[in-house]
């Protein structure tokens, strides 16, 4: 078979290009989409240790999506330990297997009471445990309050103590702070304290 | 450009928080776990656990502590094996696995010298650390760096971080750890997760001189140069013959144009 010259260069330019497709790389990174592009950012303090770190909530459509830490939180500058990492399983846990997100069944919606000496627990309504609270608080107060104390005008009930929470910020503290101290509680203390 | 994460096992303190973060942002569900006399909980990685913190208790009553999941390496044997192509490499040295492209066939998890991708027995789909490729192409650190508490894990550009993880194995050895060490400089073509150890890596549980499994060759050779020779032949026989054809044509042509 003879080639002429012409041949020659087609052949050598098809063989070329056919050396450049296959060495090319032709793979691109494929686009990912931050699933949090949508979601509205609400802040929070983590309600577990008395550290107080900060984390964000992730809110898209009325439903949690996401929680992380607060990175411009000063206390924990956006890392969470395990327990914090956790946080969104309080609202949102991941279906075994199809991992499909659902409402965490063992979350408590509704206020539960159980008598004394029972062992069954009742669902009862906001409004009856509400004022149930106010009763016992009232009748404690009012059977244990103290006027003087070794000829000192004291003014307490020493039989009521309030813990505060580690996730209640400045201003429900301070509200908290001046009921108690109206009802004479002197057994007031703050988890964040330990 | 290759990124990756830097471990220092020295600073962590093995509060998880890198577990449940992973699980928190890669949307995996919990599963039963039961106390085996170690504090490594769940014992292995599974297809919804892809990362786990492994406790070493010494000799000398000291605590070891490892993070582990996927190294990303620069040489993966399971982007080699994949017939699919799910799992790749990314611009970013992330190893990355398309669910929706696995048919969770298995070759990957044989050929891992790091036994790290699991196969989900419900989805039919492996499930490994993705690098948390969403996040880092955003513009954001994978999710068990950002959640670290005690900043024993660290992302960012390859060079620089080994440079500072070199300079931190002579500071511990300055403090009277003479093992102290480098994992993943060299290992596999150089590892996307590299840590800082004060033991040898054997105490860590990391696989001392990782290779991938023997069969690799095979599928090294059919998917690198044997393919490129494959796809070269096709496309310059296919240009020949269409040269050859319309060569013929021109000539059928001049050939009726002299009958005329």
């Amino acid at each position: 078979m003879q080639i002429t010259r012409r041949e020659f260069i087609k052949l050598t330019g098809t063989a070329a290009l056919a050396a450049v497709i296959a060495g090319c790389d032709w793979e691109t990174d494929p686009d990912f989409a931050l699933r949090l592009e949508k979601a509205r950012e609400v802040t929070t303090i983590c309600p577990y240790c008395s550290c107080g770190c900060g984390a964000i909530c992730y809110v898209e459509g009325g439903k949690l999506v996401s929680v992380s830490g607060d990175p411009e939180h000063p206390i924990n500058e956006g890392a969470l330990c395990s327990k914090g990492a956790s946080l969104l399983n309080l609202n949102t846990v991941y279906n075994y297997r199809s991992h499909a997100p659902e409402l965490n069944p063992n979350r408590l919606t509704k206020v539960l009471y159980r008598a004394p000496h029972s062992t069954q627990w009742e669902e009862r309504d906001w409004q009856w445990a509400l004022e149930r609270i106010a009763q016992r608080v009232k009748e404690t107060r009012d059977a244990t309050f103290e006027r003087e104390a070794g000829g000192v005008a004291v003014n307490r009930t020493t039989a009521i103590a309030h813990l505060g929470s580690a996730a209640l910020d400045n201003e429900e503290n301070y509200l908290l702070a001046k009921l108690m101290r109206s009802l004479g509680v002197v057994n007031l203390d703050h988890q964040a304290r330990l | 450009m290759a990124n990756i994460v830097l471990i220092d096992t020295r600073k962590c303190m093995a509060c998880r928080g890198c577990q449940v973060a992973c699980k928190d942002w890669n949307q995996l569900p919990a599963g039963v776990t039961k106390f085996r006399g170690t504090y490594t909980n769940p014992l292995t990685l599974q297809p919804h656990t892809w990362t786990h913190l492994v406790f070493t208790e010494t000799d000398q009553g000291r605590w070891l502590f490892a993070k582990y999941a996927c190294m990303h390496c620069t040489d993966a044997a399971c982007v080699e094996v994949c017939p699919l192509g799910a799992v790749r490499r990314l611009k970013n040295g992330t190893v990355w696995h398309d669910a929706d492209k696995c048919a969770g066939c298995g070759l990957c998890v044989e050929q891992c010298p790091f036994n790290v991708p699991r196969i989900n027995k419900f989805t039919r789909v492996m499930g490994k650390c993705t690098g948390c490729a969403e996040r880092t192409m955003n513009g954001l650190q994978p999710a068990c760096v950002a959640t670290c508490p005690s900043g024993a894990l660290e992302y960012g550009e390859r060079k620089e971080l080994l440079a500072k993880a070199r300079a931190r194995v002579e500071e511990l050895q300055e403090q009277g750890f003479d093992q102290a060490c480098l994992y993943g400089e060299t290992e596999m073509g150089g590892l996307g997760r590299v840590y800082i150890l004060t033991r040898p890596p054997a105490e860590y549980g990391l696989p001392e001189n990782p290779q991938p499994a023997a069969s690799a060759w095979f599928w090294r050779a059919a998917k690198g140069p044997l393919r490129k020779l494959a796809s070269l032949t096709l496309v310059s026989g296919a240009m020949f013959s269409l040269l050859r054809w319309r060569a013929e044509r021109i000539q059928g042509k001049r050939g009726d144009q002299k009958a005329v």
